[in-house]
């Protein structure tokens, strides 16, 4: 490189790029530093302070008002004994579960739209949930009552993916088959649900309404727990793939001569995305549109250097939990399930991604 | 460009060729047992008519098509042998229509160019920087180093694009046409850059349509039809009228270059035959 001038050493050799921070962590030969993008973390302190917002007023409101301050005291037992019921034993399950579940589901699109390259391959638009969904009903419906709801979800979700992806020849290259493909998986599924729901007894039928509309009125614990889990794992293992996602934007071809292991990267992404998506269905069926709105909402947020992984699950959280709220309060004393509040939202929302003049749809 | 001292022995210091190599989609073959040396520190260009197998040819010699038959060997080794990020540190390729994210920076397609060369745990080292800085400088771009790709013209996007595979530090760049989508004035932008990158020592092979641009920034030209190799060697050698004839169907007349002695083709026609009765035998 004969044009190429030797820098000067005026600065900092290891000066960070522009609008991050550098945190070494050897100093040598290794060099090993992380480099921290300053508008993420931004992004990042702001929703959770939002989401933090939105909890503590799910706390508080309700039938019963609660003040704030003895809304945090009751989480810890002491206080009023009205409000330690109403809090312990209604309310906080309820905004442990809307949290866990949108977190989960807007992380989980996050990872297929990254994979898909396109904003509209999240998995319920793909028809990973209407697989779960399918075989969580089942177990309510006496088809397979031996197995936990969960398990039939993670069962249903795998089913639906390997379909879906057997279709359309893999996924990336070809995105969009890939959406249409689960478009058509999806829609077999809704209708075995359906189907099922039909025959099933009506107080079978009443059950597993929750799991057809996506609704928060009756998380079950266990799975709960088996959601909080899942998504900690998930969410790790998805941070250990960012890199790599990060480069996935591009092409296969770019991402394959910069040394990415396009294959393996994508198939631990969708198995990722495919286990969150199924654990939250199991808790609250089928949520409507939350895996779009997070991951959008974050990205708008987040530096455009990286995937915002930990931004879509804390944006995910934040809707699932205000449109829980707002289900609640709405209508108050009847509740509209979660479901049908981010369908309402969301609607204008996707109309919006896929109407707006001079974007793209690669997120 | 044509180098006078370009002589055979950079062909025996080949370092990535193909023996046998078949590649294929599907059933149908594209390249059929071809055998290829590309010489080391030169630029070599590889033409042909559409659907030649040219591009295919480079994405094989990428890896990132397996071969049915054949390999390709770089350095001596088989290419399947290399993990994959020891193979980005020692090939880049371009591929032919390339997109990044919406809003990415020059600088910051630069730094991907780092990928291979990083680590879970090492984003960033002084290394890095420095690399960085210094692709920036060869495709004279330091001045747009902060513009989005967006709102750049075609030619300086090509070069930040093309800066992205000096970053990664490798001997060999394949690129894949280029210039396709460039007007003259940024075509010849990206070709005194690949120019000036071979000068510094890399091995460039660059799949082309234009075969007077290849013949005057390549040292070598490989001709390609249907899937073979039909020509070798340095362009004014290899360049002659029959050989124009058979890649595209055209008669042209041969004159060579006032500045670099490169051949440059005019008077094309399309060739007929038979003859019809009133073309004149040339």
């Amino acid at each position: 490189m004969s044009t190429v001038r030797t820098l000067s050493n005026a600065r900092d050799p290891v000066a960070p790029p522009a609008g991050t921070w550098r945190i070494g962590l050897s100093r040598g030969p290794t060099q090993r530093a992380v480099l921290i993008d300053r508008r993420t973390v931004a992004a990042n302190g702001l929703l959770a302070l939002l989401l933090a917002a939105v909890a503590l007023a799910s706390l508080c409101l309700g039938s019963v008002p609660i003040a704030p301050q003895a809304a945090l005291r009751a989480i810890f037992g002491q206080g009023d004994a009205m409000d330690v019921f109403v809090i312990q034993e209604l309310r906080l399950a309820r905004v442990e579960a809307a949290l866990l579940t949108g977190a989960a589901f807007s992380l989980a699109g996050c990872l297929t739209q990254t994979l898909a390259r396109n904003r509209l391959a999240t998995p319920g638009i793909i028809g990973i949930d209407n697989g779960a969904t399918a075989f969580a009903v089942a177990t309510v419906t006496g088809v397979s009552a031996h197995f936990a709801p969960a398990v039939m979800a993670l069962a249903g979700a795998a089913t639906a993916t390997a379909v879906t992806f057997s279709l359309a020849g893999g996924i990336g290259t070809r995105g969009y088959r890939f959406i249409v493909a689960g478009l058509g998986v999806g829609a077999a599924f809704r209708a075995v649900t359906h189907l099922m729901l039909a025959r099933a007894p009506i107080d079978d039928a009443n059950a597993a309404y929750a799991w057809t509309v996506g609704s928060l009125n009756a998380p079950e614990a266990g799975s709960i727990a088996l959601l909080a889990a899942g998504l900690v794992v998930g969410m790790v293992a998805a941070l250990m793939l960012a890199r790599s996602l990060a480069v996935l934007r591009f092409s296969d071809a770019t991402a394959q001569t910069l040394g990415i292991n396009v294959r393996g990267c994508r198939l631990a992404a969708l198995a990722i995305a495919v286990v969150l998506s199924a654990l939250a269905v199991a808790v609250a069926g089928p949520v409507a549109l939350v895996a779009l709105m997070g991951p959008e909402i974050a990205r708008h947020l987040s530096s455009h250097r990286g995937v915002p992984l930990v931004g879509a699950a804390l944006a995910g959280a934040a809707i699932m939990t205000a449109a829980d709220l707002a289900g609640r309060l709405l209508l108050a004393p009847i509740e509209i399930p979660v479901g049908l509040v981010t369908a309402v939202v969301g609607g204008p929302f996707l109309l919006w991604i896929l109407l707006r003049p001079g974007h793209r749809i690669a997120p | 460009m044509n180098d006078p001292a370009f002589d055979s022995s950079a062909l025996a210091s080949s370092p990535l060729g193909a023996q046998g190599l078949t590649l294929a989609y599907g059933k149908r073959a594209v390249i059929r047992n071809l055998d290829l040396a590309l010489p080391a520190r030169r630029v070599t260009a590889i033409v042909g008519p559409n659907g030649c197998g040219k591009s295919t040819l480079l994405a094989g010699l990428a890896r990132l098509h397996t071969p049915e038959t054949g390999h390709v060997t770089l350095d001596g080794r088989d290419i399947r042998e290399f993990g994959g990020r020891e193979l980005a540190r020692a090939l880049a390729l371009l591929p032919q229509s390339v997109s990044a994210p919406e809003g990415l920076t020059a600088a910051e397609l630069i730094r991907f160019g780092r990928q291979p060369h990083q680590g879970w745990l090492r984003h960033w080292s002084a290394e890095d920087a420095r690399v960085v800085s210094a692709a920036l400088a060869a495709a004279d771009l330091e001045a747009l180093a902060d513009r989005p790709l967006d709102a750049m013209s075609g030619g300086q996007r090509q070069r930040a694009w093309i800066a992205m595979t000096v970053a990664q530090q490798t001997p060999l760049l394949l690129l894949d046409e280029p210039t396709t989508a460039l007007d003259l004035g940024h075509a010849i932008e990206v070709f005194e850059l690949i120019r000036e990158l071979a000068a510094a020592g890399k091995t460039v092979v660059m799949v082309l349509h234009d075969l007077v641009n290849a013949c005057r920034y390549a040292d070598h030209l490989i001709a390609m039809r249907a899937g073979e190799i039909i020509a070798a060697g340095a362009p004014s050698e290899v360049v002659t009228t029959d050989l124009v004839r058979e890649l595209y169907g055209i008669d042209c007349t041969l004159l060579a270059d006032p500045g670099t002695g490169s051949p440059v083709l005019t008077n094309l026609r399309r060739t007929r035959e038979p003859a019809p009765a009133c073309a004149v035998s040339r």
